[in-house]
C-alpha cells in the first residue's frame, strides 16, 4: 500500500516544519518534502497536523503481560538464571494492550522478561502491527536482561530463592558470565566436541559483544555493580530504569552508557525509588548521556510514554530532546537507527499523526502507520483514495 | 592547592609533639616540621620558599590536636545501611556454606550516613567485610570514607577472604537444620574448600584445564598469598583452630574479634599474631563473649602482637572507635599505644603502612584536626582531610 500525508508538520531541527508531504511506499518512507507528486492508494489531507516517527518504548513487557487476568508470562519465579527465555514464545499479539500501544502512537517496543531475577532472558524488538510474534519481532536477539538491587532481593525473599544480598546477585551473574566465556572459548576450539547448553548458547551473542547487557538498576550502587561487571567481561551495557543515574551522570557519559529512563510517573513505593525525579533526563542529557524514556509497561500504562516526555519538559527539558527520547534515541539504543526513529527516506514507514503538538497531552492520535499498515483512529480525518 | 597546618600538637612518630608546620599538597603530606627541631637547630624558619605561595591555605592549629585519620580494620559499613529495612541489608549471602566469590565491594552504598559519621569520628579508612554467617563468607574491601561511588573510595577491591569460626555459622545453619551444627563441621567446610582450591590451582596450570569455577577462582589469590585470610573468632579455641588451618594451608591470617585472645596471649605472641580486637563495647550477647574485656589489647601488645581496635560497625557505631581506644586507656593501656591501635596498627594489618596510619612525608594526607585530646570523648573533630581534600 502507498500512502501520502499532505500538508503536514514534521519535526525538523528542533521545530515543526509546516507544509510538508510524506510518502510511504512498500512499508518504507519513500519521500519527504513539499513537492512530491505521485499516484498513491491513500491520500491523507492533514491540514497542518503533526506527523512524527512512530514512538518507541525501549523497555516493556508488552504482550507478555496479559491484560485483565491475574496471571502473566513475565517472570519465572522458580528459576534465577534463564538467559534462554525468548519473548517470542510468550507474546500475545491480540492482547488489548497492543491496540492501546497503537492508539498511543507506539509502533515499536523492546519486549523482555521481568526484572525480578538476576538474568531473566532475551530482549526482543517488537512492532505493534503484526498478527503473530514471528512477524512482529523484527530483531529477536537484541540484548540480555539482567537485574540488580531491591527488586531482585525482594523477589528472592518472597520466592525463597537461595540468595539474599546485592553481593549474591553480582556473584551469580559473574558466575554465569564466567561460564559463558569459557563455554564460548571451548566451542571455538575445534578439538573440543561438546554437548550444547541452551542457557550458555543464549549468552554467546552477549559475550561476543554483538548485543548489549540490559541492566535493570535503580540506585547508584546497583548501576555501578552493572558497570563493574560489564567492564570485567567487556560487555556492551544499557542501564534500564536508572532512577539515580543522574547522580553519576559524569560516569555514564564518560563510559558512553545509555539509560532507558523510567517509569518516573509512579509513586515511591520502594526504597530504591527515593531519589526519583523528573529532572533526571535533563541532567543526564546535559552530561552527554543518551536517554530514552520508558513506561515499563505494565509498570505504567503504555499510553503514558508521551506523558514521560512532556513531564521532562515541565522540568526543564527542551522539546527537541524530549521528542528524540521517544523516537530516535531509543532506536539508537536498540541498535536499529538505520531503520527506525526518524522521518527520513528509506526508513521504515512508521509514522504517527497527531491532531496537535504531540507532547501536548490533549492532542489525540489520528492515525498510525506501522510498516506501511495504516490504522485510522479519527472519524474526522480526511482519508481519500488516490487516483 | 596547598594546605598548611601551623602550630598545634601533632601525633608524630608515636608520640604527641609540638608542631611547627605540616604541608599538604596534591593529596599527600609533603612536609612536617616540629617546633623542637627548629629550637634545636636554632634556625629561624624551615627551608626558604622558592616562590610566593598565593594559593596556600593556612590553618592556625594552636591548641588543637593533629592526628592521622583513624582506621577501622573490620566493619560492615553500608552493607546494612543504617535506618533502612531488609532491602538494604546485604550482609550475609545465604546460598551456601562457602561463598568466597561474593564481594562486599558490590554492595557498598556510599549514601549511608555512617560514612559521614565515620569522618566526624575521625575515621577516614575502613575495611568492609561480609558477615560471619558462612564458614567462608566472601571478599573484604578497603575504602576511604568519601566519594559518591565505591570506585571513588576504593583502596583495595579485594583485600581479604572472610572466614567464620565459633557460634555464628553453627547457629545460622543449625537453625536451618543443616550441616554444620558443630565447630568441627565449620572447620571441615573450610578445609574442604581450601583443599579444592589448592588442587584447582594445580589443575589450572595444566593444558587440559578449560572451564573456570568462580568460587575456586576467588580462593586462588588467598592460596597464592596475595590476599589475607580474615578469621572471625572470639573464643580462644576458635582462634587456635583458625591458626591451625592457616598453618596447614599456609595462609596469611589476621584474627578478627579475638575476644579471648588474652587467654592465649603467649601463643598469639609466639605466632606474631595480628589481631583486630572488638567490638568490646558490645554486650556479652552470646557465650563466646563471656570473657570479653578491655584489657585484651594491652595483654596482646605486651606479648608482641600487632593489635588494632574495631567497632565492627554497625554492631557498635563507627564514631565509637576513639571511645574504644579511650576505654583501653581507662583499663591500663598507655595513650600512645591506644592511638596506634586505631592508626598505625590497622594500617600494618591491612598492608597499607606505606601510605596510611601515620603522619609522614609522602603518606596520604588523611589528617584530622581535633579540638581537644582525641581520646577525650568530649573533643570534637574540627576539620577532616581525606587525600588532602577538606571533607569536614
Amino acid at each position: 500500500m502507498s500512502i501520502i500525508f499532505n500538508n503536514v508538520r514534521i519535526p525538523m531541527s528542533g521545530t515543526f516544519f509546516p507544509g510538508q508531504k510524506v510518502l510511504v511506499e512498500k512499508g518504507k518512507i519513500a519521500s519527504v518534502g513539499s513537492m512530491i507528486r505521485k499516484n498513491v492508494e491513500k491520500v491523507i489531507e492533514c491540514e497542518q497536523k503533526y506527523l512524527i516517527p512512530g514512538l518507541i518504548d525501549a523497555h516493556s513487557h508488552l504482550g507478555l503481560f496479559e491484560s485483565s487476568t491475574s496471571v502473566d508470562d513475565i517472570s519465572e519465579p522458580f528459576a534465577d538464571i534463564t538467559p534462554h527465555l525468548r519473548p517470542l514464545d510468550g507474546i500475545k499479539m491480540r492482547d488489548r494492550a497492543m491496540e492501546d500501544a497503537r492508539r498511543a502512537g507506539i509502533s515499536t517496543c523492546m519486549v523482555c522478561p521481568g526484572s525480578e531475577r538476576p538474568i531473566s532472558g532475551i530482549c526482543s524488538i517488537l512492532k505493534t502491527n503484526g498478527n503473530s510474534a514471528d512477524v512482529g519481532l523484527i530483531v529477536e536477539q537484541a540484548g540480555i536482561l539482567m537485574s540488580f538491587g531491591e527488586q531482585v532481593k525482594g523477589a528472592a525473599r518472597k520466592g525463597e530463592r537461595p540468595y539474599a544480598t546485592r553481593m549474591g546477585v553480582s556473584a551469580l551473574i559473574r558466575e554465569t558470565l564466567m561460564k559463558a566465556q569459557d563455554y564460548y572459548a571451548l566451542k571455538q576450539s575445534k578439538k573440543m566436541v561438546k554437548d550444547r547448553e541452551i542457557d550458555m548458547e543464549a549468552l554467546i551473542p552477549l559475550i561476543k559483544g554483538e548485543v548489549a547487557m540490559r541492566a535493570c538498576a535503580h540506585r547508584v550502587e546497583d548501576i555501578m555493580a552493572a558497570i563493574r561487571i560489564a567492564d570485567e567481561f567487556k560487555l556492551k551495557l544499557v542501564i534500564e530504569y536508572g532512577t539515580e543515574a543522574h547522580m553519576i551522570a559524569a560516569v555514564l557519559a564518560e563510559k558512553n552508557i545509555p539509560v532507558v529512563l523510567g517509569p518516573t510517573l509512579i509513586p515511591r513505593f520502594r526504597y530504591e525509588l527515593n531519589e526519583k525525579t523528573f529532572e533526571s533526563a535533563k541532567i543526564l542529557m546535559d552530561a552527554g548521556v543518551d536517554v530514552a524514556f520508558t513506561c515499563d509497561y505494565p509498570g505504567l500504562p503504555i499510553e503514558t510514554l508521551r506523558v514521560a516526555a512532556a513531564m521532562a519538559m515541565q522540568y526543564g527539558l527542551d522539546e527537541r530532546r524530549a521528542l528524540a527520547a521517544i523516537t530516535d534515541v531509543p532506536a539508537k539504543i536498540l541498535g536499529v537507527s538505520e531503520r527506525l526513529g526518524k522521518i527520513k527516506k528509506g526508513l521504515d514507514g512508521d509514522l504517527a499523526l497527531f491532531s496537535g503538538h504531540p507532547l501536548d497531552i490533549r492532542s489525540r492520535l489520528e492515525a498510525l502507520v506501522v510498516d506501511g499498515d495504516l490504522f485510522v483512529f479519527s472519524d474526522d480525518l480526511k482519508v481519500e483514495a488516490g487516483n | 592547592m596547598k594546605t598548611i597546618l601551623e602550630k598545634g600538637i601533632v601525633f608524630y612518630q608515636g608520640k604527641f609533639q609540638e608542631l611547627e608546620k605540616l604541608v599538604i599538597e596534591k593529596g599527600k603530606i609533603t612536609e612536617i616540621t616540629l617546633a623542637s627541631s627548629k629550637a634545636k637547630k636554632g634556625k629561624p624558619v624551615p627551608p626558604p620558599k622558592k616562590k610566593v605561595e598565593t594559593s596556600a591555605n593556612t590553618i592556625d592549629c594552636s591548641d588543637l590536636y593533629i592526628l592521622p585519620g583513624f582506621i577501622d580494620a573490620h566493619t560492615h559499613i553500608s552493607l546494612e545501611e543504617e535506618g533502612v529495612g531488609w532491602y538494604d541489608a546485604d550482609f550475609n549471602e545465604s546460598f551456601g556454606l562457602a561463598t568466597p566469590h561474593v564481594r562486599a565491594f558490590d554492595a557498598l552504598k556510599m549514601r549511608d550516613r555512617a560514612f559521614k559519621d565515620a569522618l566526624h569520628g575521625g575515621v577516614t579508612t575502613a575495611m568492609i567485610t561480609p558477615g560471619s554467617a558462612n564458614p567462608i563468607g566472601g571478599q573484604c574491601c578497603i575504602v576511604k570514607m568519601v566519594g559518591n561511588i565505591a570506585e571513588a573510595a576504593v583502596i583495595k577491591e579485594s583485600s581479604g577472604m572472610k572466614f567464620a569460626f565459633g557460634e555464628n555459622p553453627k547457629r545460622v545453619y543449625g537453625e536451618q537444620k543443616k550441616f554444620p551444627c558443630t565447630r568441627m563441621g565449620t572447620a571441615a567446610v573450610i578445609r574442604e574448600w581450601l583443599m579444592k582450591a589448592q588442587d584447582y590451582l594445580k589443575r589450572k596450570k595444566t593444558k587440559e584445564f578449560k572451564e573456570r569455577e568462580i568460587k575456586l577462582e576467588a580462593l586462588l589469590p588467598l592460596i597464592e598469598g596475595k590476599i589475607q585470610a580474615r578469621a572471625h573468632a572470639h573464643q580462644a579455641d576458635d582462634i587456635i583452630t583458625a591458626y591451625r588451618i592457616a598453618q596447614e594451608f599456609n595462609l596469611d591470617m589476621v584474627f578478627d574479634h579475638c575476644t579471648e585472645g588474652h587467654l592465649i596471649a603467649k601463643e598469639l605472641g609466639k605466632w606474631k599474631a595480628r589481631a583486630v580486637v572488638g567490638p568490646t563495647f558490645s554486650s556479652r550477647s552470646k557465650p563466646e563473649l563471656r570473657n570479653k574485656t578491655f584489657e585484651t589489647v594491652e595483654i596482646l601488645m605486651d606479648e608482641g602482637c600487632i593489635v588494632a581496635l574495631t567497632t565492627d560497625h554497625p554492631v557498635m557505631p563507627i564514631e565509637g572507635l576513639s571511645v574504644a581506644a579511650a576505654m583501653c586507656v581507662r583499663h591500663g593501656l598507655d595513650e600512645e599505644r591506644a592511638i596506634k591501635a586505631i592508626t598505625e596498627n590497622p594500617a600494618i594489618i591491612l598492608g597499607l603502612d606505606k601510605r596510611l596510619g601515620k603522619l609522614e612525608v609522602g603518606y596520604d594526607a588523611d589528617v584530622v584536626i581535633w579540638e581537644g585530646h582525641p581520646l577525650d570523648t568530649r573533643s570534637r573533630t574540627k576539620a577532616v582531610f581525606v587525600d588532602g581534600n577538606k571533607v569536614i
